[in-house]
């Protein structure tokens, strides 16, 4: 092995890349060795002693040895036939409350500023913020319902829009999930683990599937331009991170404001030509890394710098939007021209599926609302209701429903009872983690139903409960996926994004 | 002949016309009698396995006793525990069949079996014990035994576990179709009640167990009731006892399903309330009020001739067309999907006719935004499995689309931004399979509403 820069260790001997082993074990063994340079451990006694721990599986033949370590095209996905090649979620991050937009309690009108029972709160531990309250005080939703659609949806006057398209909707009512605060219920609805460090649905599908287009990311990440009235909570990178997958199966993230990749134009003086001999030569360079380290980190890197040079020339074409035609304006409405809302990022959504991107995740923030909901929750709806219903209708006018699963929905609910003080025209809602709406429309999922009962408070699921891991087998269902069969070893584990707790597909929300 | 062996055939002849008579002259009526012939013949379903053992060892003890003569005389001894193992349990079952009022074919069988099954098996005692020519038949009349033992013993199973439950998880080519399909099949009694009833109820209201003459497997009989009358009264939920009786508190005993089986859910039974308010139709597809789930099942994906010697060739036809041939899932039969959007506008009719060799194996063609033109009819007519076509954004008007009333399981047909007419869509009407077709910005795009 020749010395790496960092490693003082004078001895010099046969490297374990020399060796006439399987692919998948030198793979494996490069890992624990790159992990230990690190660490600033370097040395052979434990590189040989990482080797030996791979022993009993050196001894077996080369094909389970390659085995270890199996690239997204040996795995052979999907493992069946699937309803739908690519899915856009739609992240309401921050928690919408569900009481005032989809799940209608009619019977709470009567129960004003009554407390609510003990019988249903039960032992739950609350969040510190509404913990100390001496009352409970139910807030009836502020909005009228009305049914909808051929289906009779119920939904808020909030949401005009959505309730156009009702009959194309999976809506359930009975989402529910382990955690209360937002950062881990966040990851746990996108990594399915409240820990940070598990790849997300997005590189789980892009590790698995596969790329479609070899010009644009896998997996991009659209954030909506904040508005500071709202409670923003923070989005990290870490909801779109690959976790202990390769890099390369990241959420690629375009930026709101101004270009929305930096750096897309050369700079003067530097063109074509001079920027793909620059990066032969550092692809060069990175080959030669690798072939001494043997971390695949740099042959994600050098598949990234790829990526970068061809989104060059895709992005711009991916974003100019001037060839828009004037309905695409009057059914997104007048914010889609303004780059970085969310009306923009869902005309965006539509075009990365339009240039098969793999899946596409869009975050609206704000829906934390602990006070003043009559005053926010219109802004936050003005803000999405317009632009969701115009992705929705303009993926099913273009054919693009039929093969495309739109999700909407937060990382939990919002409680009925008030948190702080409930007036006649003002509440505040705190976390609800057992029970929430979300809905998805489109490949897979069997339009126009309603899935799910929560109780007369929104307070508990009481029939067909679909739990976070239950809602991602589902997911991954509709793209052709046993959620049970994608997995990958790591920490002595087959880990996958459903987790170790047995979850189910909910045959009951498919096509 | 001693006279002990001659009693003994006189009492077995006697025996036998009395388990002939005996259906005769206890009639299985379809009515509960005494209970405590009930209480008696539930322990049939025990004491019936000690006749089938005995039986079985028969043979086994008449194969060994060839090297081991001692076994011979067990065999003897056994056989005659066997006949009165059998008399115990027929006598048992009947009382369990005439006490709690079961009737059918299934019961019938059952009972014809066990009388036939205890004569052959005192006759093989006795002819066992005879000399001369009449003990050449011992081997062929205990075959005969054995034979007449699986067959009513498959009858009594099917009594209590469902004439389906050996034949349900049977290998899918091996199984035959329903005897006779729903008059109306999308009607809300075939897909939800129909169902319900076949679950929970069929058991023993059905072919081949019929209690209390009633019989649920079919609309007619749903509707004819049993030895009270109607069970449904289309409109009068309150006055229909099958409702009544699902409806009970579940330790009362005309709760049903009786025995301690599960009850129906809430959903079930309210989808049986809502059916018969709503006139108990057999056609009527849907109910006021009702939001009932369809039972999911996957639809089988159509399957493509075997390419898997040819992978090699399509990747490199695939490649110098710079594009991709993926498979729809690794199930290689599902097909394959040509995929042309790193390609884009270089793909022309040239390129696909160069993919036309493969055109059996590719059930997705997605042609969007390519340079394709009406041109490339000609290449697509070849593509016999299609299933999902898509032209989007391309330049062709539609005059070859006459083309592809030739592929048949085309279901999706995108034509969005292209400069179709009405016209030039008019004879796709004719194909039956194609379910979504999109004109979404063509001159044939529907006026909106």
């Amino acid at each position: 092995m020749k010395q790496h820069p960092l490693c003082t260790d004078p001895d010099h001997g046969p490297t374990i890349m020399d060796l006439p082993i399987a692919q998948g074990m030198k793979a494996e063994w490069a890992e624990l060795q790159t992990r230990r340079h690190f660490l600033g451990r370097a040395g052979k006694v434990l590189g040989w002693a990482a080797l030996a721990s791979l022993g009993d599986r050196m001894l077996n033949s080369d094909a389970h040895a390659a085995s270890v370590l199996p690239k997204p095209q040996e795995l052979k996905l999907p493992h069946f036939a699937p309803k739908a090649k690519r899915a856009i979620y739609l992240f309401m991050s921050g928690g919408p409350p569900q009481m005032d937009l989809l799940d209608y309690k009619p019977n709470l009108a009567q129960l004003y500023d009554k407390d609510i029972p003990e019988s249903v709160r039960g032992a739950q531990q609350l969040t510190g913020m509404t913990a100390g309250q001496a009352r409970f005080p139910i807030a009836p939703s502020h909005w009228a319902f009305k049914q909808y659609g051929k289906s009779g949806a119920w939904v808020s006057d909030l949401l005009p829009y959505t309730a156009r398209m009702v009959d194309d909707l999976t809506i359930i009512r009975s989402t529910n999930t382990d955690a209360i605060n937002h950062e881990p219920a966040i990851m746990l609805l996108n990594t399915g683990n409240m820990n940070a460090g598990k790849p997300c649905l997005g590189a789980w599908l892009s590790y698995g599937l596969g790329s479609m287009n070899d010009n644009l990311p896998t997996f991009m990440v659209l954030l909506s331009k904040l508005n500071p009235k709202e409670n923003n909570q923070p989005v990290s990178s870490r909801l779109w991170s690959s976790g202990f997958l390769s890099s390369e199966y990241a959420g690629v993230g375009l930026r709101s404001a101004g270009d929305p990749v930096l750096y897309l134009t050369d700079p003067k003086g530097v063109d074509r030509d001079v920027r793909r001999k620059m990066l032969d030569a550092v692809n060069e360079i990175n080959r030669q890394t690798y072939q001494e380290l043997g971390d695949p980190e740099t042959n994600s890197r050098i598949s990234q710098y790829e990526m970068a040079y061809r989104m060059q020339a895709s992005v711009p074409e991916l974003t100019d939007m001037s060839r828009e035609p004037q309905s695409t304006w009057d059914l997104y409405g007048p914010d889609a021209k303004e780059p970085g809302t969310y009306a923009y990022n869902c005309l965006m959504a539509r075009r990365m599926a339009e240039r098969d991107v793999r899946f596409i995740q869009v975050y609206k923030r704000g829906w934390d609302v602990h006070a003043d909901v009559t005053g926010m929750l219109p802004v936050l709806c003005q803000e999405t209701d317009r632009a969701t219903y115009a992705l929705v209708t303009d993926l099913k006018q273009r054919g693009l429903l039929d093969d495309t699963l739109v999700i909407w929905g937060g990382e939990f609910g919002r409680t009925v009872y008030s948190q702080g003080g409930l007036s006649p025209d003002n509440y505040g809602r705190d976390h609800h983690p057992r029970c929430f709406t979300t809905w998805m429309a489109g490949g897979g999922v069997r339009p126009g139903i309603t899935y799910g009962e929560t109780d007369d408070y929104s307070y508990n699921v009481v029939k067909d409960p679909v739990p976070v891991r239950d809602f991602n087998a589902t997911v991954l269902h509709c793209l052709g996926i046993d959620h049970n069969k994608l997995t990958y070893k790591f920490q002595g584990l087959d880990q996958k994004l459903t987790g170790t707790t047995p979850a189910a597909v909910v045959t009951n929300l498919l096509a | 002949m001693g006279r002990l062996k001659k009693l003994a055939w006189v009492a077995s002849l006697l025996v036998s016309v009395m388990l002939l008579l005996l259906p005769a002259i206890f009639k299985l009526d379809g009515k509960p009698h005494a209970d405590w012939q009930q209480f008696l013949g539930r322990f049939h379903p025990s004491v019936v396995h000690l006749p089938i053992g005995l039986i079985l060892l028969v043979p086994l003890l008449e194969l060994a006793g060839r090297s081991r003569p001692a076994l011979l005389e067990a065999a003897a001894f056994v056989l005659s525990l066997s006949v009165l193992s059998c008399l115990l349990a027929l006598t048992l079952g009947y009382l369990l069949a005439y006490g709690s009022g079961e009737a059918g074919g299934g019961v019938a069988r059952h009972m014809w079996g066990a009388i036939a099954l205890t004569i052959a098996v005192a006759f093989s005692f006795l002819v066992r014990g005879a000399s001369g020519e009449l003990r050449q038949s011992y081997p062929y009349l205990l075959a005969g035994v054995l034979v007449l033992l699986v067959w009513t013993a498959h009858q009594g199973g099917s009594l209590t576990h469902g004439d389906k439950y050996l034949t349900e998880y049977l290998p899918a080519p091996l199984r035959r179709a329903p005897e006779k399909p729903f008059e109306f099949p999308d009607s809300f009694y075939a897909r939800h009640i129909y169902p319900v009833l076949d679950a929970n109820c069929v058991g023993c209201h059905g072919r081949s167990k019929v209690k209390g003459n009633l019989r649920l497997d079919t609309y007619d009989r749903l509707m004819r009731g049993g030895e009270d009358g109607a069970v449904i009264i289309p409109g009068i939920p309150e006055r229909s006892t099958l409702l009544k009786r699902i409806t009970l508190p579940k330790d009362d005993k005309k709760f049903m399903p009786s025995e301690g089986k599960p009850p129906l859910t809430p959903d079930e039974i309210a989808w049986i309330k809502a059916w018969i308010q709503q006139g108990a139709s057999p056609e009527v597809k849907s109910l006021v009020g009702i939001n009932a789930p369809e039972p999911y099942h996957e639809e089988p994906v159509p399957q493509v001739a075997d390419y898997s010697g040819k992978m090699g060739e399509i990747a490199q036809a695939a490649k110098s067309a710079g594009v991709t041939l993926v498979p729809v899932s690794r199930n290689l039969g599902d097909g394959l999907i040509l995929n042309t959007v790193n390609a884009g506008a270089k793909f022309g009719d040239a390129q696909l006719a160069g993919l036309a060799r493969f055109a059996p194996y590719i059930v997705e063609a997605e042609l969007g935004r390519t340079s394709v033109t009406d041109g490339c009819f000609d290449t697509l007519a070849k593509f016999t499995h299609l299933r999902v076509l898509h032209l989007e954004g391309t330049a062709i008007r539609g005059t070859g689309l006459p083309e592809l009333a030739q592929l048949p399981q085309l279901t999706y047909l995108n034509l969005s931004g292209t400069g179709v007419t009405q016209a030039a869509i008019a004879p796709l009407t004719s194909m039956k399979n194609l379910r979504h077709l999109y004109l979404y910005n063509t001159p044939a795009q529907p006026a909106a509403r």
